[in-house]
């Protein structure tokens, strides 16, 4: 039981030194992400990707509330989803 | 605690305030024709949900079962302010059961910050959270201590939340931390089978401490495929006073003392793989729960001198689940096959009453007809000593003398997302 613990706490430190280590870089990259990109990168990991023509605008709007609280989507990620689903609808 | 809420009111304020800039479409007057954007509603109603419908066949019994009729009700005021709720109900063994499955408020306070007020449904793992929904589920039931009936877990608790998901360079952090009513610890004077248990279902509660609770998620990838996810959960269950305090026999007996401290690992890698032809999805879950030492009494024992007994209050239970599905094959049938097995564990505390270690080996194929409607066909293999056979192993007789029972269920299973 205490082993895993251990191995936990070590996990956990090496993951959030890396998290620190890489947060001084510049994420160019990550800003330069379009909405479908973020699409199809996150809207994948629990349940099968809607397409955009699944739903409303206003509907799009709901929605991309609702998952960016349940997934904790960063709020730039979120804007960017929604307004993609938007313009391919 | 006043001081938490007034200072959560104020920056519920500020937030207001905040939001209240948003741009207005802008018209000059200067064009003939005025093509006015269409308004976005300020405010949307919408009803969805989930369904499974389903069959168990196992070689004594075979039943139609509906393991789930879930509606979700969404509320969005504005575009930072939604209610969210879940009516659970289900119909099993004869049995019809209406529960609220979650009823909250939440609003974006400012970026990467979530405020959450209601019965929240717990960032406890991941499952529970993220994947119960029977269209989120690639297997037909939840795995073994993470399911709604004598689970391990929290699931859902009256409570509030801060929430939300911050960049940090080319990885991600996802963190949850709340502060809820919390369980109540089964001492034994309601059924003594179950004494040392947690029970979640505690609307009015017991006494003045809260329980806390956080979890840290990471994405150390940049496209987001992999999350690791960490969990604490740590609450004083026992009732303030003594539940035997007319009883001169027992009256020492108190359990307000008691602790309990769950943790959780929880891992999910998702990524669509070009030399597979197909989307890999990883999950799995490691919990524990350990509740501090306390005394009980056994049942039809009033002999003051055996009537007493205690354990290591310790449970663990673990799920590992992989699923595959060629969606880029060319073949339309193919593609919307997927693939699934899941190993599952759930042993409860040795020496206790409700002492139990089970196992599952789940198969599953399933058939994909569109993004949220899927059939699910399983096989399952479940071995284990069920709580209560042990019954009397008190202190010692350890479960391997007992005789393991397996059992293999064949379900298939419907589910939709409404
Ligand atoms: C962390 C897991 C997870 C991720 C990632 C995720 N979802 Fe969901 N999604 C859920 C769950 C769970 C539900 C069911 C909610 C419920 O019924 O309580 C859901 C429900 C939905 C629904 C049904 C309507 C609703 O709001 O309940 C839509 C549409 C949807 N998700 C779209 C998306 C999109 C678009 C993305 C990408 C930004 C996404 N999801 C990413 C877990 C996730």
């Amino acid at each position: 039981m205490n082993k895993i613990k251990v191995i936990t706490g070590l996990m956990f430190s090496v993951l959030i030194a890396t998290i620190f280590t890489q947060s001084c870089t510049t994420s160019k990259m990550i800003e330069q992400k379009s909405g479908a990109q973020l699409w199809g990168e996150n809207c994948i990991r629990c349940h099968n990707m809607p397409s955009p023509a699944d739903f409303t605008d206003v509907q799009w709007a709901t929605i991309g509330l609702h998952m960016q609280d349940r997934v904790n989507l960063t709020d730039a990620e979120a804007k960017k989803i929604v307004d993609f689903m938007k313009s391919a609808n | 605690m006043i001081r938490k809420i007034i200072l959560l009111i104020l920056v519920m304020g500020i937030g207001k305030s905040y939001a209240q800039d948003t741009k207005e479409p802008q018209n000059d007057g200067t064009a003939t024709e005025v093509v006015t954007p269409p308004k976005e509603e300020k405010s949307h109603f919408m009803l969805r949900g989930f369904a499974q419908f389903g069959l168990d066949a196992s070689s004594d019994n075979v039943e139609f079962n509906m393991t789930s009729f879930n509606p979700v009700i969404l509320y969005r005021q504005g575009d930072r302010f939604l209610f969210e709720s879940e009516l659970e109900m289900e119909y099993m063994s004869n049995e019809f059961s209406l529960n609220l499955g979650y009823a909250s408020a939440s609003y974006i306070i400012t970026k990467g910050v979530t405020v959450k007020v209601g019965k929240i449904l717990i960032p406890f793992g991941e499952f529970g959270e993220k994947l119960h929904p029977s269209w989120v589920n690639r297997m037909a039931d939840a795995p073994l201590g993470l399911g709604h009936d004598g689970g391990m877990l929290p699931m859902a608790d009256i409570g509030v939340e801060l929430r939300g998901g911050l960049q940090m360079g080319k990885s991600k952090l996802s963190y949850s931390i709340y502060c809820v009513n919390g369980p109540r610890l089964k001492d034994g004077t309601m059924g003594q089978e179950e004494a040392g248990m947690l029970s979640w279902e505690n609307m009015n509660d017991n006494n003045k401490n809260k329980a806390l609770g956080a979890r840290i998620g990471i994405l150390p990838l940049s496209n987001s495929s992999l999350e690791i996810g960490f969990s604490g959960y740590y609450a004083k269950p026992g009732n303030s006073t003594s539940p035997y305090a007319g009883d001169s026999m027992n009256m020492d007996l108190n359990y307000k003392d008691v602790t309990a401290l769950l943790t959780a690992i929880d891992l999910s890698y998702v990524k669509q793989i070009a030399p597979l032809k197909g989307v890999i999805d990883i999950k799995g879950q490691y919990n524990m729960s350990d509740v501090s030492n306390a005394t009980y009494l056994k049942p039809g024992d009033t002999n003051r001198l055996t009537n007493r007994y205690t354990f290591t209050n310790s449970s663990t239970a673990y799920y590992a689940q992989l699923a595959y599905r060629p969606t880029m094959a060319g073949n339309k049938i193919l593609k919307n096959i997927e693939v699934v097995g899941r190993y599952s564990v759930y042993n409860t505390p040795v020496g206790s009453l409700w002492e139990s270690t089970q196992s599952q080996i789940s198969l599953g194929l399933n058939y994909w007809f569109s993004w949220r409607t899927v059939l699910k066909v399983g096989y399952q293999m479940s071995d284990g000593v069920p709580a209560g056979m042990s019954g009397m192993s008190m202190g010692g007789a350890s479960m391997s003398s007992m005789s393991t029972s397996t059992v293999n269920t064949f379900q298939i299973h419907l589910a939709m997302g409404l």
